[in-house]
């Protein structure tokens, strides 16, 4: 029996260890906007956060989230309250078929939280992992530097006005 | 020899083989099921297959094309909308089921592809929009007892009097009314308040949240997930199999053996991939297991010098042209076969109960999806529910459904819900390809440097017969059998072999420019790998040759690339200004030291394009640091949706350019997944920017046209920088 917690709640699982989390999430948890790209940590469609690091779920075994703290896109943000990357990725139209998209986002989501203020070279170095087969590129790296610059925008404005 | 150019938007509206003996009779668009397109819901005013609008005030549109990522859903909606009024974010969007009132009204068919969409439903979308609204209209007139000249509306709402009420309050009342024989007048383009603007997709949030429901995501009750073992030659046939071992896997239900290879079912989809992983199979090999890339190119290469090919455009006298021609440049090029690679592999979901059926599955044709599985399963179209889902990429792919076939085949065989995906290896290996292609052109060029003559010819397999073998089971009324089919499958086989050019085997090589003489041939050559349109088809291999040779003819003659495309698109005006303005900004671009510019330009779709690559080359490394994208497509319904699909197809065809390969060995496709074949990545991807000419004509196709002349820019601009000429792709200085 393998126990982790999924956007915060507890879970626990009898599958077999070695199946990939990618899996276990989508079809005994029925939480769908992690995909299935590749199979091999060639894509990043399946990206999720274990820990707050972005890992490839379709390559990471089951039992290596035993105890751990999975985020999956459903526990980024919701159509109701989402997270400054998605509100950013529907206001500039980042997307076209959009499949590769949760996985982008998550990717964005762990690199801004351990850079900030990344450059554009960090950026597309940071998000070189994930495959858009639309080639939705330019607008990805757009709004990670729009949604950065806002942050670092909104912090200055606090620091100013406290 | 002579031969007929059909296109196959022709080909597809011809309902047989005119002349071949055969005819099919009956229209493909009169095949979809009798049950009424929408089933309204209570005191909803449903005034054609398009919309409904409820008492509850929801206004809803039954989109008829599918959403691959071009933005159909947000530009068919702000059609509709514009003369309906209503914003197009704030309706609710559904997929049409399959229905001969959503067939695409260029094709006939209930198919999206071919930059169609926008191009066809413009005007009867409109004139549905418009429709809506009078009677509505009307229905306010009186209740309110007001004359329809003193109401307004405004974004769903009914405006009069000082009151603003929403159409909701209106439908039963409009849901009573005649239906006038006349539209009413549209819109002037000066009064319109969606078209033309910017405004963010509506699919947006539902997307960047993991919301939108895919094929690969439908789950249902008591749904067991099914692999397919396949033979890695196309074709191969199952020798022998041994099921034990996978049957006593965990989680394996079912081992079945279909015609595209052994599936196997299991609870969970790793249990299933895990053991057809470890199935113990043997398969007779066809032919083509004899045959390597080497060998094809070899074929194609003997049939180029041996063989006069049929014609696809004829000029008597093109040697006597071409002896008068004081410059002579000849060029051969190739292109390799290549897989689409959506980023979501196929899928589809299949549960057969009694004599129904229902069938979830993101394709490019809901209509083929129904009748596929009532093909394969023994039922009544009418049984079958088809159901659309977001498609996560197509790029042609997704019009031919070989995995509903599977999934239903398997659910037949086993009684249970089938969920059926494609591994990515499935996808890159087994699926239908980019016709390989080698391409011929000389050209001649008079004392003063016009084109005198244009000679192409190409050599390759042909899309339509094998489109038309998939297509067929799926369009045609299941009364018509497998051998009625086959046989008009042979016959499309023989035709495109020997007596008609498919013209999407040719489509590009030719038009755009103007030369005293042009003389164009086509030879068939097809080893048996599955063909079929890859975003913009034809244009994709043939821009590339044409676009090179045009390059190098200004060189060769010490003219301008620019002035020299100018010179030969007098009589093409559209063209002509595209290449003009893109020249002007080429000019005005001043890449940094180390960088080098290429210009390409290309009819497709309806639509003009030109593209400019800045391009430095490092040692042996080709990398494009920005691309200009000049385009005229008539009028834009959302001008940063085209921007977007300018943007990715620059992408798409980029990966071709620099990456793209798929190898034959030995008969099996050496490549299977990202790491052999790459995708392109955003650290390899330039800035784009996109010019629209401002145009109120009727709007042109925007999803493929993109494409084809990004790699003839790259290896322009690589001429430009080495003095070397690329003319295979993809582009390789080692
Ligand atoms: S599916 Fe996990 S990286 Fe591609
Ligand atoms: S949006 Fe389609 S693959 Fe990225």
């Amino acid at each position: 029996m393998i126990e982790f917690t999924l956007n915060g709640e507890r879970v626990r699982t009898d599958a077999a260890p070695d199946t990939p989390l990618l899996w276990i999430v989508r079809d005994t948890f029925k939480l769908k906007g992690s995909k299935y790209g590749c199979g091999m940590g060639q894509c990043g469609a399946c990206t999720m956060h274990v820990d707050g690091e972005a890992v490839r779920s379709c390559i990471t075994p089951l039992a290596a989230v035993h105890g751990e703290s999975v985020t999956t896109i459903e526990g980024l943000g919701t159509p109701a309250s989402p997270h400054p990357l998605q509100t950013a990725w529907h206001q500039q139209s980042v997307l076209q078929c959009g499949y590769c998209q949760p996985g982008q986002i998550m990717s964005a989501a762990a690199l801004l939280a351990h850079n900030p203020n990344p450059s554009e070279q960090e950026v597309e170095q940071g998000m070189a992992g994930n495959i858009c087969r639309c080639g939705c590129y330019p607008r990805i790296k757009k709004a990670i530097l729009a949604v950065a610059s806002d942050a670092a925008g909104s912090e200055l404005a606090e620091e100013v006005t406290t | 020899m002579s031969g007929v150019n059909l296109s196959r938007r022709e080909f597809l509206t011809t309902t047989g083989l005119a002349g071949g003996g055969l005819v099919i009779g009956v229209s493909l668009a009169g095949c979809g099921a009798s049950r009424p397109p929408v089933t309204p819901e209570a005191g909803s005013f449903v005034p054609n297959a398009f919309l409904e609008v409820t008492p509850d005030n929801v206004v809803r549109f039954f989109c008829p094309r599918d959403e691959m990522g071009q933005g159909v859903t947000t530009g068919l909606a702000t059609i509709i909308g514009e003369e309906l009024d209503v914003a197009p974010w704030n309706m609710d969007i559904v997929f049409a089921g399959p229905h001969e009132e959503y067939a695409n009204p260029i094709f006939d068919v209930q198919i999206t592809g071919g930059s169609t969409s926008v191009r066809g439903h413009y005007l009867p979308l409109r004139e549905l929009g418009a429709q809506c609204r009078e009677l509505l209209l009307q229905a306010a007139s009186r209740e309110l007892g007001l004359p329809v000249g003193a109401i307004a509306t405004d974004d769903g709402h009914v405006l009069a009097d000082g009151i603003r009420r929403p159409y909701g309050d209106f439908a039963t009342a409009a849901a009573a009314l005649e239906i006038p024989e006349a539209p009413p007048p549209l819109k002037p383009a000066s009064a319109f308040k969606y078209i033309g603007k910017d405004f963010p997709r509506v699919d947006g949030m539902a997307k960047a949240t993991g919301t939108a429901t895919y094929g690969i995501d439908i789950d249902i009750p008591d749904m067991h997930h099914a692999v397919v073992k396949r033979c890695p030659v196309v074709g191969g046939t199952l020798r022998d199999l041994d099921k034990a071992a996978a049957l006593s896997a965990p989680g394996v239900t079912d081992v079945v053996e279909i015609a595209s290879g052994v599936a196997v079912v299991a609870k969970e989809f790793w249990q299933a991939r895990k053991a057809a992983d470890a199935l113990e199979v043997h398969w007779d090999l066809p032919e083509l297991a004899g045959l390597s890339t080497a060998d094809i190119q070899a074929d194609y290469r003997t049939a180029m010098e041996t063989e006069e090919g049929l014609v696809a455009e004829e000029a008597e006298d093109i040697e006597a042209a071409m002896g008068e021609a004081e410059t002579v440049v000849e060029g051969e090029y190739w292109a390799p076969y290549l897989a689409h690679a959506p980023m979501e592999p196929m899928n589809a979901v299949v549960r057969i109960e009694g004599d129904e059926a229902d069938v979830w599955s993101g394709t490019q044709g809901i209509g083929a999806a129904q009748g596929l599985v009532a093909r394969y399963a023994g039922l009544d179209k009418d049984k079958v529910r088809a159901h659309n889902t977001w498609l996560g990429g197509a790029f042609g792919r997704r019009g031919t459904l070989t995995h509903v076939v599977e999934a239903t085949q398997v659910a037949a065989a086993t009684g249970k819900p089938i969920h059926l995906l494609w591994t990515r290896e499935d996808d890159i290996r087994h699926g239908l390809f980019r016709p390989a292609s080698l391409m011929r052109i000389k050209a001649g060029l008079d004392g003063e440097g016009n084109m005198l003559a244009w000679q192409a010819k190409r050599v390759g397999g042909n899309i339509t017969p094998d489109t038309i073998a998939n297509a067929m089971p799926g369009l045609l009324p299941t009364a018509i059998g497998d051998s009625v089919i086959g046989l008009a499958v042979g016959l499309a086989d023989h035709a495109f072999g020997g007596w008609v050019v498919d013209g999407s085997s040719v489509e590009g090589l030719f038009e755009d420019y103007e030369a005293g003489h042009v003389d164009v041939r086509h030879v068939t050559r097809d080893h048996g790998l599955p063909l079929t349109f890859w975003r913009s088809v034809g244009h994709s291999y043939t821009a590339f040759a044409k676009e090179s040779m045009i390059d190098e003819l200004a060189a060769k003659s010490g003219q301008d690339p620019v002035a020299f495309r100018l010179r030969h698109t007098q009589n093409n005006p559209r063209l002509n200004r595209v290449i003009r303005i893109a020249g002007e900004r080429m000019a005005a671009m001043q890449p940094a030291p180390g960088r080098h510019l290429g210009f390409a330009a290309h009819h497709s779709f309806s639509t003009d394009v030109a593209e400019v690559a800045e391009v430095s080359v490092e040692g042996n490394e080709i990398r494009v640091h920005r691309v200009l994208c000049v385009l005229d497509c008539g009028i834009a319904i959302n001008p940063d949706i085209v921007k977007a699909q300018m943007e990715g197809s620059v992408m798409y065809g980029l990966t071709a350019a620099l990456h793209g390969n798929l190898e034959l060995v030995d008969g099996a496709i050496r490549e299977s997944n990202f790491h052999d074949y790459p995708i392109l990545r955003m650290n390899e991807a330039p800035s784009v920017e996109v010019v629209l000419i401002d145009s109120d004509g009727e709007p042109t196709g925007v999803g493929e046209p993109g494409l084809p002349p990004i790699a003839p820019a790259v290896a322009n601009a690589v001429f430009a920088a080495t003095g070397r000429r690329l003319r295979s792709l993809p582009l390789r200085l080692s």
